[in-house]
């Protein structure tokens, strides 16, 4: 329902629009203006950083579907972009396959995986659902380091940038447009899927298994759809994240990536796009802030060799207080601030009838 | 297209809605909301629909001359099947959705009603019950049969069926400018029961053409309303003929389009989605809202309530100089942010925010309710009509932002005059015809002269029309005074928390009232003050509600004068339902102050101190019966 009054829809077409309100369009507007004109302002510093946010939030984007929508646990994130990463890898590798190959196959793969993924929690809930998926990781991770050892490429593998004819993607600028579309399609495709069947039958699921068995929906099928497209959307996104890097190690795919996208995802907010997008950019420039707080110290050069371990503490903190005094994430922090301006002057919608 | 007030005299509103379906037919008429959307009715489309209607309507025997009654909340079908009924030569009469079961069965008597038409499965059950006694009811048409499964009444039908059953016609509007051409405009178009605070209701019984030449004073009153585009949201009920003027009459002869709701309980939200540019609105509504705002303002944010202080205090005083016609710059300037800042937003949550004009009516407004939404920013304009006058309007202010207290002035082609005794009387030619079957009543109202006798009490003030009381309710106290309760009701009911007040006193030493809370705005109070309640009653008795009245009345009585002011009171223990049997309020609302009084005796007499009088007595009595 818009914010404001006035806006009476004589079509179904028109409750299908996602951008509803004038004021929507005007402040989207805005938005795309400033996104289209920030890498040609920022540092390659901040161009680095919006290309690793756009990334990170791919993948946060297909956790918060599958934990924060479907409401099934999952710890093999970190397991699932290796899949795509090494996907990406191999193909180059092995038969020097273009990206428009590559992709795809990643994407094939991350939906296999999301299957193998998806089946014990047809039968596991909660942790038990947690722990699988971690066994899970802890398989691909293994079939990486050891494709890695037996083909002689235990430092990594190289990964051309990828091209198109004449059109090479190598420079910030065009991995910040690429990444851009790919974020904004994840985010377009999530949406879409969330106000369809499927999200419905998703939210059901996480609210309820029972009463959603018993309303008609298939919960086995929509569990494993569930995990094959947020694990087609997390291949993808390592798959993306092996060509920006240029580089694909076992190494970058640690246990600690899976926390930090369930860290995205819970201090985001559960079950918001907009928190899952919210927790990425925390979780992407967190290290930054911790480090740049470091710099201000009197002393800075004593403190570098702790900044990892403040880093790793800093972070545990933040995630405890979040869970302890804010469960509902970012999204609720800003949800707050936005109903005090949006109800101005109340603190309620006057009338109960007006959701 | 122009109307004047003698073509449409000499037309029926069927016939103009052909017209209109001829001159613009793919113009949007009106829209009502179905499964989420607003159904967009272009002015071919209505007519059309009510041509298949009146085919329909024909099909199961109606005739000129027969009744047609209609039960049920403004929807869209309402509309349809009374103007097809009308395109057949046939009177329509609707009965309150409150009504009770009693009065239902008085009026399906009276009116004599061949079809009646449900709004859905609820009122087909009210009447269920009646038929044995009611043999003139031939069909029961359901609009909504979405719970009619299990009815086997043969007399049943279902508006949809029944509509399918009539194919559109190549030219709607051609074949129902056709039929409405039978229908002389002289003829009677509809019944309208006027909710008599006494006895049972009178049908007032309203020609066609009368009723098109006398709404259309509204429009020349109000040219706005023919001038542009309105929106407007319809939730009065459709039997009452405000309500009547806006869902139907009006939309012909100007360009006001009606927004019909999901359903009346979402009123709120259908106001929100709308965003009206005109309303029509009983003053019970105006208060209501108002004092959901209120509520909510007292309950938010302390900054926020600072800014609504500030921007309130800058509203009072602006709205003052604009009433004396001094507005100053600085002055505007300063209410110009305020509305922007506050008044803005805050009529924005109610959907409110783009009103132009708002025409109360129906009832006496309180002058204190209209003063606050002036101050908020909104028009509000008090009119004065009476059944009797057939849609037209008696007096009304003309605006923008006239100061309350009075009802305005007489619209042009209109007489008043006051009577023997301050009565208002009226005349004109577009008067209704008479009460139904009451020759008797009629003779009482409308004289030789053709001057309706309104029976409310008026004034002039510098032209404008004063009522000073209607339908002539006095209290003289025992010290001889004579007061206005309507005064101070209304004084009362302007607490937000108060949604009906009954004053007492003809006789008595002192001014006492009954006041029924209302329920949402005490029951937000006690919560956010930790007063714990389980329902009404216990709501209405608990300590607290009854210190907070204290003070509402103590606020009520610094604004009357000190024979007015209301010493003792008593909170009533339950709501008063006008659907249940012999409650002492209209379908309307109106509270009848007798039976108001043989109902709660033991109330109001517990608010009397008799010791005074059994004291002299006693002393008195002694010395006369030696």
């Amino acid at each position: 329902m818009p914010f404001a009054s006035g806006y009476f829809r004589t079509s179904y077409a028109r409750e299908l629009r996602l951008v509803d309100t004038r004021a929507q369009a005007a402040s989207l507007t805005v938005f795309l203006a400033a996104l289209g004109a920030f890498p040609f302002v920022a540092s390659s510093f901040l161009l680095d950083l919006a290309n690793q946010f756009f990334l990170a939030s791919i993948g946060a984007v297909a956790l918060m579907l599958l934990t924060g929508y479907a409401g099934q646990v999952s710890l093999g994130h970190a397991g699932l972009l290796a899949a795509g990463a090494f996907t990406v890898g191999i193909l180059v590798k092995e038969a020097n396959a273009p990206f428009w190959v590559t992709l795809p196959a990643a994407a094939g793969v991350g939906a296999l995986l999301g299957v193998v993924f998806g089946l014990p929690s047809l039968r596991l809930r909660g942790l038990y659902l947690a722990v699988s998926t971690l066994a899970l990781y802890f398989v691909v991770h293994y079939v990486g380091s050891e494709y890695e050892t037996e083909r002689g490429f235990s430092t990594g593998i190289i990964v051309d940038p990828p091209a198109l004819g004449p059109l090479v993607v190598s420079d910030a600028r065009a991995w910040y447009f690429v990444l851009l579309a790919a974020a904004a399609a994840t985010v377009v495709l999530a949406l879409n899927l969330l106000r369809s069947r499927s999200g419905r039958a998703w939210r059901a699921i996480r609210d309820h298994e029972t009463v959603a068995e018993a309303l008609g929906i298939g919960v086995p099928a929509y569990k494993l759809a569930a995990f094959v497209v947020s694990s087609m959307l997390t291949a993808v996104a390592g798959a993306l994240f092996a060509y920006y890097r240029g580089f694909v190690s076992i190494e970058a795919f640690s246990l600690f990536l899976s926390i930090q996208y369930v860290a995205m995802v819970i201090i985001g907010g559960m079950g918001s796009i907009l928190g899952a997008l919210l927790g990425a950019a925390f979780v992407t420039l967190f290290p930054y802030a911790i480090e740049a707080l470091i710099e201000v110290l009197p002393t800075p050069e004593r403190y570098a060799n702790l900044v990892f371990a403040v880093n790793y503490a800093a972070f545990g903190l933040v995630m405890v207080a979040f869970l302890l005094f804010e469960p509902e994430g970012l999204v609720g922090i800003w949800r707050r601030v936005r109903d005090w301006f949006v109800l101005w002057p109340f603190r309620q919608r006057p009338l109960a009838g007006t959701k | 297209m122009r109307h004047d007030a003698n073509s449409l005299r000499r037309k029926n509103a069927p016939l103009v809605l052909a017209e209109r379906a001829r001159a613009a037919p793919d113009a949007v008429a009106f829209r009502s909301k179905h499964l989420g959307i607003y159904r967009e009715r272009t002015w071919r489309d209505y007519a059309s629909l009510v041509e298949r209607c009146a085919r329909a309507l024909a099909a199961l025997g109606l005739a000129a001359g027969d009744r047609v009654a209609l039960m049920g909340d403004a929807c869209e079908e309402w509309m349809l099947c009374d103007l097809a009924a009308q395109a057949l030569g046939a009177v329509t009469y609707g009965i309150y959705p409150t009504a009770s079961a009693a009065e239902v069965e008085y009026q399906m008597r009276d009116g004599g009603a061949s079809i009646f038409v449900a709004e859905d499965q609820e009122y087909v059950d009210r009447l269920l019950p009646l038929l044995a006694r009611l043999p003139a009811v031939r069909w029961i048409v359901v609009i909504d049969d979405a719970a009619m499964f299990a009815y086997d009444d043969p007399r049943l039908q279902r508006y949809g069926r029944l509509l399918e059953g009539a194919a559109p016609a190549p030219d709607p509007a051609g074949a129902l400018a056709q039929l409405a051409a039978r229908v002389p405009p002289e003829a009677p178009a509809f019944i309208v029961y006027t909710s008599g605070t006494s006895g049972h209701p009178k049908g007032a019984l309203v020609p066609h053409g009368r009723h098109l030449a006398g709404a259309f004073n509204l429009v020349t009153h109000y040219p706005t309303l023919a001038e542009k585009a309105h929106r407007t949201v319809v939730f009065l009920p459709l039997c009452h003929v405000l309500g009547r003027d806006v869902a139907i009459t009006l939309p012909l002869v100007s360009q006001l389009v009606p927004h019909f709701g999901e359903d009346l309980a979402d009123l709120p939200q259908t106001l929100f989605e709308v965003a009206p540019t005109a309303l029509f609105a009983v003053p019970r509504y105006l208060q209501k809202f108002a004092s959901q705002v209120l509520v909510g303002i007292s309950g938010t944010a302390t900054i926020k309530r600072a800014a609504y202080g500030l921007a309130a205090r800058i509203g009072r005083a602006h709205a003052r100089r604009r009433w004396e016609g001094e507005t100053r710059a600085a002055s505007a300037l300063a209410y110009r942010l305020a509305r922007a800042a506050v008044f803005r937003p805050l009529l924005n949550k109610l959907g409110l925010d783009r009103l132009e004009l708002v025409l109360a009516g129906g009832a006496a407004v309180p002058p204190e309710t209209a003063a606050l939404w002036q101050v908020w920013g909104v028009n509000v304009c008090e009119m004065y009509g009476q059944t009797e006058t057939a849609g037209a309007i008696i007096a009304g202010q003309r605006g923008p932002f006239p100061r309350p207290g009075d009802v305005g002035t007489v619209p042009a082609g209109w007489e008043v005059r006051l009577g023997a005794g301050d009565e208002i009387l009226v005349r004109s030619p577009d008067l209704f015809d008479g009460y139904w079957n009451d020759r008797g009543a009629t003779d009482a109202v409308l004289d030789a002269d053709g001057w309706l006798h309104t029976g409310d009490v008026g004034a002039w003030a510098d032209g404008r029309l004063r009522i000073v009381d209607r339908a002539r309710d006095f209290i003289v106290t025992a010290g001889g005074k004579t007061l206005s309760p309507s005064y101070i009701e209304n004084a009362l009911r302007a607490s937000p928390y108060v949604a009906e007040a009954v004053v007492f006193g003809h006789g008595r030493k002192y001014v006492t009232a009954l006041l029924e809370i209302d329920y949402d705005t005490v029951s937000d109070w006690a919560r956010a003050h930790g007063a714990a309640y389980t329902g009404f009653t216990s709501l209405a008795q608990h300590a607290a509600v009854e210190r907070l009245l204290q003070g509402e009345i103590e606020r009520a009585n610094a604004q009357l004068a000190r024979v007015e002011q209301v010493k003792r009171f008593r909170i009533l223990p339950k709501a008063l339902d006008p659907e249940e049997e012999g409650e002492p309020v209209t379908p309307t609302r109106k509270v009848k102050r007798r039976l108001m009084y043989e109902r709660f005796e033991t109330l109001v007499e517990s608010m009397y101190d008799d010791a005074e009088e059994r004291l002299v007595a006693a002393a008195a009595g002694g010395l006369l019966h030696q």
